[in-house]
């Protein structure tokens, strides 16, 4: 874009957001942003006013993971960047890519100890991509253009930008040269020899599983995903941030992997010959202990980050490189070679495992996992789920539908209590004529409870699944199994009058507690036009399964409790 | 270990030395050159080998994510 009439710092960031594609922001203004929010004024980019800056985090990467473009968030300084914390950082364990904009105090009072002032470029180094405080108008643009850039990848993730109050007021020409400058690097591909060695493993496979990840996702490779799996005729699996990557409805699909996971996909990889690993990281939550893990099988890793090769596993064969174009070339050669039929394998690892075992609710009451095997019978095919962080979080995973590998979002690698509100309100800000429902516990969605007035404000068609088991239930449920039933500070059997608080917010509200009357319920939810909560009163004392234990293998899943609670057995 | 890196940026120092210590690793001597318009720093880091070899990928990405928002 050519330049033209000068224009203020905080003019100028207004314009690169838009000339970058951004159409919304979430953000909550203060003292040090003031001249950002007053450029702001009567200018077309929408601005969500989240009630809390987490909530804006979280809502820029639930925007980011239900597109796959960069969700921004802005806030003020100290206090208002402080609380974005969280958000970057759950972006950064996912790999989600947002630019979060922060106020800063003015230049001159920076290291004065001013007025909310923080350090805010140190203490987000960690958590970020990079973090950069500009101190020169002049830098304004090249910086902001690269924050895109390097947010969206190769590897996606958050980056900020921290600007003084004197550079948003400071004038400078509007719009040089830098728009048009591309990333570099993007299409990295792996060496051939990789690709022949990756081949030639295959080759010799005679039990061979795919585990995909949320770097399928990342690099739009899902088709491809599909495509190599289909090709192969190989049973796969997913980690929580993979799911939705497989076909729907595809019969070799296992299931997710890792603690909570189906125990065909866990077995079928212990048992593996070949772990062809796509996009993924090898979480502790997917491996248990690592020396344990898929112990038979000889590892193909293909990911854009060289640091993940080996960080938990042996690999034997490293495919570094976009792994778009990564499958692209395997596809390619793999149609060429002469490989075994794995289809019987494929149905033997289906018949590796049974249902979901799941905890008997006692006469008539809920049970959270009825609640979501009905909710997910009637949703809609396309329904976007966000989820929150816990049990439910858990039950969602292993029972979800997604259709759509960006139609499942949950705070898989930071575990965030409180995203699923703000992340289904990031969602809906790019898909307002889907389904979008954040399923939700009761401790999480206190955590984000005044994101209703979000929800309220915009008219915004959010629907809240709220599984209030009055309990911090996956804390509960450790307590249970390996704290010897020592329930500290988990009871949550006091919890407010959600229907009653979401009615203060001007929210259609309903309380189901019959296991009778949950159809009808979830029926008139699902439908509902605007906002709603549905609030499941579910019994306290049920347990996630199965279970592998932390540390432990497949071999010592758990599927009830040893001692069951006097409410379940 | 020994490294020699180009940053566009100094604070990365900074990262770095957080990153060595969250690897379980140390460093034994580092040294800083301003250029024109980048920094050259030679780093010698001590540490059991797999976390040498995480931090050595580590900071390629840190570096490689310096130089995109040096463009």
């Amino acid at each position: 874009m050519p330049e033209s009439a000068d224009a203020t710092g905080a003019q100028l960031v207004l314009d690169v957001l838009t000339d970058e594609g951004v159409e919304v922001v979430f953000g909550y203004p203060g003292g040090a942003i003031m001249p950002l929010y007053d450029a702001m004024v009567n200018h077309p980019l929408e601005h969500i006013l989240t009630r809390h800056e987490a909530a804006a985090a979280f809502a820029a990467g639930g925007y980011a993971r239900s597109t796959g473009r960069v969700g921004v968030c802005m806030a003020t300084s100290g206090p208002g960047a402080t609380n974005l914390v969280t958000g970057i950082l759950d972006a950064q364990m996912d790999s989600i890519p947002i630019v979060a904009i922060t106020g800063q105090v003015r230049t001159a009072l920076m290291g004065t100890d001013g007025f909310q002032e923080a350090d805010v470029t140190s203490i987000m180094g960690p958590v970020t991509k990079r973090s950069v405080c500009v101190r020169d108008v002049r830098d304004l643009e090249r910086i902001l253009r690269a924050a895109f850039r390097v947010a969206r990848g190769p590897r996606p993730g958050p980056v900020l930008v921290d600007i003084p109050t004197d550079i948003l007021k400071a004038r400078c020409p509007r719009m040089d040269h830098f728009a048009a400058r591309p990333l570099a690097a993007t299409s990295e591909r792996p060496d051939d020899a990789a690709l022949d060695d990756a081949i030639a493993l295959l080759r010799t496979a005679k039990k061979p599983v795919a585990i995909v990840g949320g770097g399928a996702r990342s690099a739009n490779a899902v088709h491809l995903f599909r495509e190599l799996v289909a090709m192969l005729d190989i049973p796969h699996t997913a980690t929580i941030n993979g799911l939705g990557c497989a076909a729907p409805g595809d019969p070799k699909f296992l299931g997710m992997l890792g603690m909570h996971g189906w125990k065909a996909a866990n077995l079928a990889v212990n048992e593996a010959d070949v772990v062809l690993a796509l996009g993924m990281r090898f979480d502790d939550r997917v491996t248990g202990k690592p020396d344990k893990f898929a112990r038979n099988a000889q590892i193909i890793h293909a990911d854009v980050d060289a640091s993940e090769f080996g960080k938990i596993i042996p690999v034997k064969v490293a495919l570094r490189g976009d792994l778009r174009v990564t499958l692209t070339h395997l596809v390619r050669r793999l149609a060429d070679a002469q490989l075994p039929q794995f289809g019987a394998w494929a149905d033997a690892a289906k018949a590796l495992g049974g249902p979901l075992p799941a905890d008997r609710a006692p006469n008539g009451e809920l049970s959270a996992t009825d609640v979501l095997d009905a909710f997910f019978a009637v949703a809609p095919d396309d329904t976007i789920v966000a989820t929150d962080v816990g049990q439910h979080q858990m039950w969602a995973a292993q029972r979800q539908r997604a259709i759509h590998p960006r139609n499942f979002i949950t705070s898989a690698g930071l575990g965030s209590m409180g995203f699923g509100l703000p992340a289904a309100i990031g969602a809906v800000m790019a898909h307002r004529d889907r389904t979008v429902v954040a399923v939700c516990g009761d401790g999480g969605f206190q955590m984000s409870i005044a994101e209703l007035a979000t929800l309220r404000r915009y008219e915004l068609p959010v629907k809240i699944l709220l599984i209030d088991n009055h309990r911090l239930g996956m804390v509960r449920q450790w307590q249970e199994l390996f704290y010897d039933k020592r329930y500290s500070h988990t009871d949550l059997s006091d919890n407010p009058d959600f229907v009653a608080i979401a009615g203060g917010y001007g929210i259609t509200a309903e309380r189901v507690e019959d296991a009778g009357e949950l159809r009808d319920a979830l029926e008139r939810f699902v439908r509902a036009k605007g906002p709603a909560l549905l609030h499941c009163a579910c019994f306290p004392a049920e347990n996630v399964w199965p279970l592998i234990p932390p540390g432990a293998t497949v071999h010592d899943a758990m599927e009830a409790s040893p001692e069951p609670e006097p409410a379940v057995a | 270990m020994q490294l020699s890196l180009v940053m566009h940026d100094w604070r990365l120092l900074e990262r770095i030395v957080g990153l060595t210590n969250r690897l379980g690793c140390a460093y034994t001597n580092l040294n800083v050159h301003a250029g024109e318009s980048h920094y050259h720093a030679t780093i010698d880091f001590v540490g059991p080998p797999d976390a040498l070899r995480r931090l050595d990928a580590q900071l390629t990405r840190l570096l490689n994510d310096d130089k995109e928002m040096s463009r």
